[in-house]
């Protein structure tokens, strides 16, 4: 047996923050391996749809099924053994090792009182390497840079042996190198996921299917070809862009020429 | 397809890596002891039963000395004798001392010795346990307000001597102080179904502010003039009380406590992670940190009922062991219940030879101790005690 991608289902999922609707009536469906980027501009409501995913914003309507299972109906143990989450960042009040840090993700598979096994070890250090971490595993997590700290995060991740990945916005403190490098790592990780992104280039570059949020409604849906379109951009963003294919990888690749004035 | 990006590890690394990410528990035959990835040993197992080996050495020399100082001096050899002949009895250790040195060892200083441990044992591990439950390292005990309710408990029996419970009336009234005002905190911290970190913490320290006064207010206005000095031993704390039939309850209740924080030792890790974390980790915040505080609080009620108000304990010592031990509650509960122990002890030894025959309340002399090395913490490492975020 081994850990198998999953599916994520959101059916008509509003979430609400007191009077005000930050998710209206989204319906996404997230086939078995699958790599889906949630774009849009700030506030469009695509961290909030990903929250109720692992169980920390309760939809106003609307179901959310991982692996046809209603998370909310589910125990937050089993939730947190079928969705990895992966979030922005953490508070670091407490003097955790980034080995410390990482073995949090195991928790919800051990019962009460359980010890560590070896397979319990394997993975720590297999996520550790992966991650490239290695050379700070007994460092304090809060002395870590922010993109270390964002390495970290996905490692716990990685290590709760989910089917279904959910990353919110995984690449905002890497440069570079390390947004390719990890958007190629979890391309290469034959699992589900679901990531906010907000370079659309990457996002075109790496992710099977994007989904428009802006206002909290989803307004496209389709292969990065399909969706990133001038006029797109121009409702979504309010920016003028030119479309273009990269020279080597063909990838659609936006390039931005103007954006009206703030105010 | 896409881009090339340089891969640091090589390939068949990167792909063994993910095998054993993917594997399932080696009940299905996944060989990862072959694996070339090890466990950090730094820190590891050894390094951890030094340390507690070296706190559990501590605790029993400071117990020793505890039952030799005093103001009938007795060697340690003789109180170690005293209490293998209690042990074995008086084919195996013959008594050679005197028998009254045997009464002072047994009946006066071993009670008081033990009371100071379990008292000091169950700071620690509540103060370790309410740092993890409001998320602030700066928390202890007494933030939650239930040790001045306590000894709020305690004043309004002497006051007006309510109650009768004979001799335990004083410890059971603070025990109830203590829990009505643990019920007024979790009222007013809990809004919309939900306590967070922060409306616990103000929760507490405005009801410690309130029960405060009232307790200097009772006592002001008293016709006793004898109170205010009474009341010390419960704002101030003390293990003058200590006797054997006082053993039973406080010991029942730390098994109980730390046996069940041991066992939820991974779900206080994850509170460390903060609220969002925990959740997406698999832990139902909400109802756990409610469980934990109330257990928390009946072990602080406790506490302050057999030895009043103690400071600096359960806010000190788990700095100290998260720095020798690291974070990880499994480790550092055991740890934190030791050094709580024996610095308790040793506080309480202070306590009542620095004035002989006089006796100082022990609160003093742990504040004395802790509050500068508390202060010398914030100054060294302020990022690291709550500063960030």
């Amino acid at each position: 047996m081994s850990v198998r991608p999953g599916t994520l289902d959101l059916r008509s999922v509003t979430v609400k923050a007191g009077r005000k609707t930050l998710v209206d009536r989204v319906s996404i469906h997230v086939r078995e391996g699958e790599m889906v980027g949630l774009i849009g501009p700030n506030g469009a409501g695509k961290s909030s749809l990903l929250r109720t995913a692992y169980r920390i914003n309760k939809p106003a309507s609307g179901t959310v099924h991982v692996n046809g299972e209603d998370v909310w109906r589910q125990p937050t143990e089993w939730v947190a053994r079928n969705v990895g989450a992966v979030l922005q960042d953490m508070p670091a009040d407490f003097p955790l090792t980034v080995r410390d840090v990482v073995a949090m993700g195991r928790s919800a598979h051990k019962k009460l009182l359980e010890p560590d096994t070896a397979h319990d070890h394997a993975l720590l250090a297999a996520a550790i390497a992966l991650m490239g971490l290695a050379p700070f595993q007994d460092r304090a997590f809060r002395t870590l840079s922010g993109g270390e700290r964002q390495r970290v995060l996905v490692a716990r991740a990685l290590v709760q042996q989910p089917s279904i990945l959910v990353l919110d916005e995984p690449t905002n403190h890497l440069d570079i190198h390390h947004q390719l490098q990890l958007l190629h790592f979890l391309r290469g990780l034959q699992t589900t996921v679901v990531a906010a992104l907000h370079d659309l280039n990457l996002a075109a570059m790496f992710c099977d299917r994007l989904c428009v949020l802006d206002q909290g409604h989803l307004v496209a849906e389709g292969t990065p070809e399909s969706v990133l379109t001038s006029d797109l951009l121009r409702r979504v963003y309010r920016i003028e862009a030119t479309i273009a294919r990269h020279p080597e990888t063909g990838n659609v690749w936006v390039m931005p020429s103007a954006a009206p004035p703030i105010g | 397809m896409h881009a090339p990006v340089p891969k640091q590890n090589d390939p068949d690394s990167h792909e063994a890596l993910l095998a054993v990410l993917q594997s399932a528990p080696p009940t299905h035959g996944v060989n990862i002891r072959s694996m070339s990835v090890a466990p950090s040993v730094v820190g590891g197992a050894s390094g951890y039963a030094l340390v507690i080996l070296l706190m559990a050495t501590l605790l029993a020399t400071v117990a020793v000395a505890g039952l030799m100082l005093g103001s009938v001096p007795i060697p340690g050899g003789t109180a170690v004798a005293i209490l293998a002949n209690l042990a074995l009895g008086d084919t195996l250790v013959e008594p050679y001392w005197r028998a009254v040195h045997e009464t002072i060892v047994v009946q006066t200083r071993m009670p008081r010795v033990v009371l100071a441990a379990l008292v000091g044992a169950s700071l620690g591990v509540t103060g370790m346990t309410i740092q993890s439950i409001v998320r602030n390292p700066l928390a202890g005990p007494s933030i939650l307000g239930v040790s001045s309710g306590a000894a709020t408990g305690a004043v309004v029996v002497m006051r007006w001597g309510l109650l009768g419970f004979g001799v335990f009336t004083l410890h059971i009234s603070a025990f109830l102080g203590g829990l009505v005002t643990l019920f007024a905190v979790f009222w007013v911290a809990r809004t919309g179904g939900h306590i967070t970190p922060t409306r616990l913490v103000l929760a507490g320290v405005a009801m410690s502010a309130i029960l405060s006064a009232l307790t200097s207010l009772i006592v002001l206005t008293s016709p006793d003039p004898q109170l205010a000095s009474r009341v010390l031993f419960w704002t101030l704390g003390g293990f003058g009380t200590a006797q054997w039939k006082l053993i039973p309850v406080p010991l029942a209740a730390l098994a109980i406590g730390l046996g069940v924080m041991l066992v939820q030792a991974r779900r206080l890790n994850l509170l460390m992670a903060g609220d969002e974390s925990a959740v997406a980790l698999g832990l139902n915040v909400q109802r756990f940190r409610q469980t934990m505080f109330v257990l928390a609080a009946a072990l602080i009620g406790i506490t302050v009922a057999v030895a009043g108000v103690i400071g600096f304990v359960g806010l000190i010592m788990p700095h100290i062991v998260r720095f020798l031990v690291g974070a990880d509650h499994r480790r550092a509960l055991p740890a934190v219940a030791l050094l709580g122990a024996s610095f308790t002890i040793g506080a309480d030894l202070v306590a009542r030879t620095v004035i002989a025959p006089l006796e100082l309340p022990v609160g003093i002399v742990t504040a004395l101790a802790g509050g500068p090395f508390f202060i010398w913490l914030l100054r060294r490492d302020a990022r690291g005690l709550g500063g960030s975020r």
